[in-house]
């Protein structure tokens, strides 16, 4: 059930390049949401920019986390793309902003403990949802792919090596792991998952990615969720602005807000 | 001092505040139960309905201006009959008015829908879409032609006796004759400012930031055009008036009230923070206290126009 809170900034700071890493103090939605749910957060006080702009949470420490320092907080990863998030960077420690959360259908986890694999596939900061999804699947067969344009693009492997050994790179121009995409990448190394029982693929980035996969392989042989980003009006189902189209029967255009924004990948389609 | 009177008579209806919700930015009520209690409301009116279901427009739908929202939904609505059996139970024991907005492709399908929310019980009054930019047939055409607005008003007239509100797009040369005829052909309440059509596009994919190129644009930046247009209108009919354009806090809303609006309508506000229509109810209240008036019947078009600012 989502709410409408205030949180306070414990830090926004640059990871590197164009990437910051925002913390807020928010007990109540930072104890409830779950990996693959989102966040909507005006930026500003001001009219510009006019709407939320709708985050995944690269980590929510609840009242339970162990490490104890930041119990009740949640951070978010995010890279700078516009006006809305220049506007951001220039948010102190301190300073109070509105949220609304937890929003959306956050991912299907296999029932744990589970021999499955679970197979993590992130592109630029897409990896953002998955972080927190891997923290919980860190005693399972965990596999993380991550890709990015250059070596720039790379964000917190430190972070998924608390969580597996099994961690892969890729980069467009090759400067750091594997030279390709991310898909391709996962692609090579698909043969690893066969045999086990049916594989987990949890994957999130720019659409363009989720189309590369669905069309090169058989998405079939793995339970393939698909963390989508699109544009948002609410983020809390009331505009239908944020729409993908998807094979349901009756509506196809579904909202990544409300029916999503983690969709099985086979339900995608893509025109 | 009391409470100030919030009530206000929109035709034969009393609403408990002049403080509506508008379609397409509400979605069915639902969805912001967990942000307050909807019954504070003056009324609400769910998205709009069409007599089969619509699809919506191809994404991307939305699209971010200074100050404003483009949009091209398309209206997407699951359709009369799905919307009577899955959304409306939910309105059973809502304490403040249900007012359905509703549109058609064609003058058959809009007085076919309005003959069948006729007989639906609960439902307080309708407010009838001439004015949506974003399909292709029906809306806006019936919106920006007065003479085939009177003649589709005064078709739906005669199958309904709810009260029944005319929605006017503002992509209009002239709409305070475009509201005198809908209220010629015999409409209770005018609603404005829909939408206005505008576009976007991005020069680096010199691509248009809308699936559908074109797409309507509310919020703060329509404000003041708004405003003039509910004003015009105030001078050329004597039906009630439902102000609304980029209504974001309760000062905007008063100044609706004095060019004449008897109510307002929340729109984009919602999308951006929920609770909007409770905070403007507020904000009035005060208002009204603050300047020692009792009844916000007394500040409906109380514009003082004869002194210099």
């Amino acid at each position: 059930m989502p709410f409408q809170t205030e949180g306070t900034v414990i830090k926004n700071e640059r990871i590197q390049s164009l990437y910051f890493l925002l913390g807020i103090d928010c007990p109540p939605i930072a104890n409830q949401i779950k990996p693959g749910q989102f966040v909507m957060l005006k930026v500003s006080d001001d009219r510009a920019p006019l709407l939320r702009r709708p985050f995944s949470v690269y980590q929510s420490c609840p009242d339970h986390y162990p490490e104890k320092t930041n119990r009740g907080c949640l951070f978010i990863l995010y890279k700078i793309v516009g006006k809305g998030t220049r506007k951001m960077t220039a948010l102190e420690k301190g300073q109070k902003v509105n949220l609304i959360g937890p929003l959306g259908n956050g991912f299907t986890l296999p029932p744990l403990p589970s021999s499955a694999s679970n197979i993590l596939v992130g592109g630029g900061v897409g990896i953002a949802s998955l972080h927190s999804l891997a923290e919980i699947l860190r005693d399972t067969n965990l596999f993380v792919f991550i890709g990015g344009r250059t070596r720039e693009d790379i964000l917190c492997v430190e972070d998924f090596k608390k969580c597996t050994s099994a961690i892969f790179i890729a980069t467009e121009d090759g400067s750091l792991g594997v030279k390709g995409t991310v898909v391709d990448l996962f692609l090579t190394q698909r043969r690893k998952f066969k045999g086990s029982s049916r594989p987990y693929l949890y994957t999130c980035g720019p659409m363009a990615m989720f189309q590369r996969l669905s069309k090169s392989f058989n998405a079939k042989k793995f339970i393939c969720q698909a963390s989508l980003e699109t544009r948002m009006g609410c983020g809390f189902g009331a505009c239908w602005g944020c729409v993908v189209k998807t094979n349901h029967p009756q509506t196809p255009y579904q909202r990544v807000c409300e029916e999503g924004p983690v969709f099985y990948l086979e339900n995608i389609l893509w025109e | 001092m009391r409470d100030p009177d919030l009530t206000v008579k929109i035709g034969k209806l009393i609403l408990k505040n002049p403080v509506i919700v508008s379609s397409g930015t509400f979605g069915f009520g639902q969805e912001f139960e967990d942000f307050f209690d909807l019954n504070q409301l003056g009324a609400l009116i769910p998205k709009g309905i069409s007599l089969t279901p619509m699809e919506g427009n191809p994404p991307p739908r939305i699209f971010e201006t200074e100050g404003g929202i483009l949009n091209s939904i398309g209206l997407q609505n699951p359709g009369f009959e799905a919307f009577i059996k899955n959304k409306l139970p939910y309105y059973k024991d809502l304490k403040t008015h249900l007012i359905i907005n509703f549109f058609g492709n064609t003058r058959k399908e809009y007085v076919e829908l309005a003959r069948r929310f006729d007989h639906v019980p609960g439902i307080s009054a309708l407010e009838m879409n001439i004015s949506c930019p974003n399909i292709k047939r029906g809306g806006i055409v019936f919106g920006t032609d007065p003479q085939m607005a009177y003649r589709l008003v005064q078709a739906v007239r005669k199958v309904t006796v709810l009260p029944l509100m005319v929605k006017l797009s503002p992509n209009v040369t002239d709409i305070g004759s475009m509201a005198t005829s809908v209220v010629e052909g015999g409409a209770d309440a005018v609603s404005l400012v829909n939408t206005f059509r505008a576009m976007a596009l991005n020069i680096h994919t010199r691509k248009p930031e809308l699936g559908n190129i074109i797409g309507g644009l509310s919020g703060p930046a329509i404000k003041p055009i708004a405003l003039r247009m509910v004003w015009e209108v105030s001078q050329a009919v004597h039906v009630p008036i439902i102000g609304m354009g980029g209504i974001m806090n309760a000062e905007d809303a008063i100044e609706f009230i004095l060019v004449g609006a008897s109510a307002v309508q929340i729109g984009t506000a919602n999308l951006i923070n929920p609770k909007t229509g409770i905070e403007v109810i507020e904000g009035i209240k005060k208002y009204l206290v603050q300047n020692r008036i009792n009844r916000i019947q007394n500040l409906i078009g109380n514009f003082q126009i004869n002194q210099a600012p």
